[in-house]
C-alpha cells in the first residue's frame, strides 16, 4: 500500500513535468508561428522596402482591428485581409517600419491602446471630437457616411421616421451615435450588437426596423445577398465622417511615422489604387 | 473617471436591471419545472423517457453557455419560427434570453432533482406502496417533499448562477445588467463606473437571493 502510494507520487510527478514541458514547448513555438507569417505576408506584398529597413527599424508594431467589418477588415482563414488592412501593409512599407495585424475586437482594440499591448489601430474608425480627447489620430484615410439599411417594403424614408421603431447598431460605432443623438442616449429602441453582421442579421430576421451603420459596409451587402430585399437610406442631416488611424495620446513619433506613410501613398498613387480595387470607380 | 455616466445611463439601468431580475424569475421557475420533468425521467425504466432526458442533460452541460446563446437566438427561433408561424413577427433578443436561460438551468435542476430523489432511502418508497400507494402518488406526496427539503442549497446555488450567467445575454443586446455594463462603457470610454456599479448590483442580488430567498425557503420547508 506505502509502495503503491509512492509509486502513484512518482507517476503524478512525473506526468505532471511532461506535460508542463509539453505546454511550454508548443506554447513556444505559438508565439513563432504567427510573426513568420506576417513577415511573408509583408514581403509578398511589398518586397524591398521592408527587407532593406528592417536593421534600423526592428520594432514590430502591433496593429489592433475589429475584423468583423467587410470590406474593411474581415478574417479569411486564419488571415487578416480588407482594404484596411492592405492600407496599413501599405503606410508601414512607406514609412519603413514592420506591423504585426492582430484581429482584437472593437472594444478590446481601444483598451489595447490605452494599456500599450496595441500600437496602433485601424478598423475604420471615425475621427470624433470624442474619439480625439483620448487618442492621436493620423490624417484622413477614408471618407464615409452612415447609411440606413431597411426592408424594400419600409415607409421610412429619413432618420426622423425610425421614432419609436427598434434600430440595430454595433456598439459604441458612429451609427450608434447618431442614433443616440436623434433620439437619446437611453433610447429603448436601440440594440447594440457587438459586431454589424449581428445587428443586419437581425435585420433580416425581422428583430429590427433598420440598422445604422457606415455607408461603405452596408453596400458591400448589398453586393454580397443579392437574394435578401432591402434598401439603403441616406439622410441629409448624416455629416460626412473621416477614417483615421489611431495611436495612443501624444505618440507622436510613431503618428509622424504613420502620416510620413500615408502621405506617400496618397502621393504616389497606391491609397487610390487600393481604394479602387475594393470600391470601385 | 467620470461616475456621472451612470446618471446619464439611469433610463437603461432601470430597464436593464428590471429585465436581470424578470429573465432569473421565470428561467427559474421554467426550469425548474422542466428540470423536474428530466429528472425524473434519467431515473425511469421507460428508454423512450430516459434517454432523451440524459442526451438533453449532457448536451446543455456539455457545451457553454455562450454558445448556446448564440445557436438559440440566431439560429433555432428564427428557424423554428418562420417554419411554425411564416407570417409572425419573430421575436426578440429578450424570448431568446427566456428561452436560453430556462433551457440551460432545466439541465442543472434536473440533476439536483436527481440527487435528492435517490438520497431519499428506498425503504420509504417501498413502505408507501406496501400501503397501497401508487408510485406517482408516493413520489408526490412522500418522496418529493423530503427530497425537496435536501436540494434547496443546491437549487439556491443554481439559482445564483442563473442570476449571474444571465449577463452573457449581452452579446444579443438583451437589455440586461451584462448589456448596460458594456453599452456603457463602451460608448463612454470610462471602464470603473460601469463596470464596479454593474458588479455591485450583482452582488446585492445575490446576497439577496442566498441570505434571504433560500434562507426563508429553508426556514419554511424545515420539518420542526
Amino acid at each position: 500500500m506505502k509502495l503503491g502510494k509512492k509509486w502513484l507520487g512518482a507517476f503524478t510527478l512525473t506526468v505532471g513535468l511532461g506535460i508542463l514541458l509539453a505546454g511550454c514547448g508548443s506554447a513556444g513555438s505559438g508565439q513563432s508561428a504567427p510573426a513568420g507569417g506576417t513577415d511573408t505576408a509583408a514581403s509578398n506584398q511589398a518586397s524591398t522596402a521592408t527587407t532593406a529597413t528592417t536593421a534600423a527599424a526592428d520594432k514590430v508594431y502591433q496593429v489592433g482591428t475589429d475584423a468583423a467589418y467587410p470590406p474593411f477588415e474581415k478574417m479569411e482563414g486564419d488571415k487578416l485581409t480588407g482594404f484596411d488592412m492592405d492600407v496599413i501593409q501599405a503606410v508601414a512599407d512607406a514609412a519603413g517600419i514592420k506591423v504585426e495585424l492582430k484581429h482584437t475586437g472593437w472594444d478590446p482594440l481601444f483598451n489595447g491602446i490605452d494599456t500599450g499591448t496595441v500600437d496602433i489601430g485601424i478598423s475604420a474608425i471615425t475621427i470624433t471630437d470624442e474619439r480625439k480627447q483620448k487618442y492621436d489620430f493620423s490624417e484622413p484615410y477614408f471618407e464615409a457616411t452612415q447609411l440606413i439599411m431597411v426592408p424594400e417594403d419600409s415607409t421610412v424614408q429619413k432618420l426622423a421616421d425610425l421614432q419609436g421603431k427598434r434600430i440595430g447598431v454595433q456598439s459604441a460605432t458612429t451609427g450608434e451615435q447618431v442614433v443616440k443623438k436623434a433620439f437619446g442616449d437611453t433610447y429603448d429602441g436601440l440594440k447594440g450588437y457587438d459586431d454589424t453582421p449581428s445587428a443586419v442579421d437581425e435585420l433580416f430576421n425581422g428583430r429590427v426596423d433598420a440598422v445604422v451603420a457606415d455607408n461603405a459596409v452596408l453596400q458591400d451587402y448589398v453586393k454580397k445577398l443579392t437574394d435578401k430585399k432591402f434598401k439603403l437610406i441616406k439622410d441629409d442631416s448624416f455629416e460626412t465622417e473621416n477614417y483615421g488611424i489611431m495611436v495612443k495620446k501624444g505618440n507622436a513619433e510613431l503618428l509622424g511615422k504613420i502620416n510620413e506613410g500615408l502621405n506617400k501613398i496618397k502621393e504616389n498613387g497606391k491609397l487610390q489604387e487600393i481604394h479602387k480595387q475594393y470600391f470601385g470607380e | 473617471m467620470d461616475w456621472g455616466v451612470i446618471a446619464k445611463y439611469e433610463d437603461l439601468l432601470v430597464r436593464c436591471l428590471f429585465n436581470t431580475i424578470l429573465l432569473t424569475v421565470v428561467a427559474t421557475i421554467c426550469g425548474t419545472i422542466l428540470g423536474l420533468f428530466i429528472g425524473l425521467g434519467k431515473m425511469s425504466k421507460n428508454p423512450l423517457w430516459k434517454v432523451p432526458s440524459s442526451v438533453y442533460v449532457e448536451l446543455f452541460r456539455g457545451t457553454p453557455m455562450f454558445v448556446q446563446i448564440l445557436l438559440i437566438h440566431f439560429a433555432f427561433i428564427p428557424s423554428i419560427w418562420n417554419a411554425v408561424f411564416p407570417d409572425a413577427e419573430i421575436p426578440g433578443p429578450l424570448f431568446s434570453g427566456f428561452v436560453a436561460l430556462s433551457l440551460n438551468a432545466a439541465a442543472y435542476i434536473a440533476e439536483i432533482f436527481r440527487a435528492g430523489i435517490q438520497s431519499i432511502d428506498p425503504g420509504q418508497m417501498e413502505a408507501a406502496r406496501s400501503l397501497g400507494m401508487k408510485t406517482s402518488l408516493a413520489m408526490r406526496l412522500i418522496v418529493l417533499p423530503q427530497a425537496f427539503l435536501r436540494m434547496l442549497p443546491a437549487l439556491g446555488n443554481e439559482f445564483i448562477a442563473l442570476l449571474k450567467d444571465s449577463s452573457l445575454l449581452a452579446v444579443i443586446a438583451t437589455e440586461e445588467l451584462g448589456y448596460f455594463a458594456f453599452s456603457v462603457a463602451k460608448n463612454t470610454f470610462e471602464r470603473y463606473p460601469p463596470y464596479l456599479t454593474t458588479a455591485a448590483i450583482y452582488l446585492v442580488l445575490t446576497l439577496f437571493l442566498s441570505r434571504v430567498v433560500v434562507r426563508g425557503l429553508e426556514r419554511r420547508f424545515s420539518p420542526k
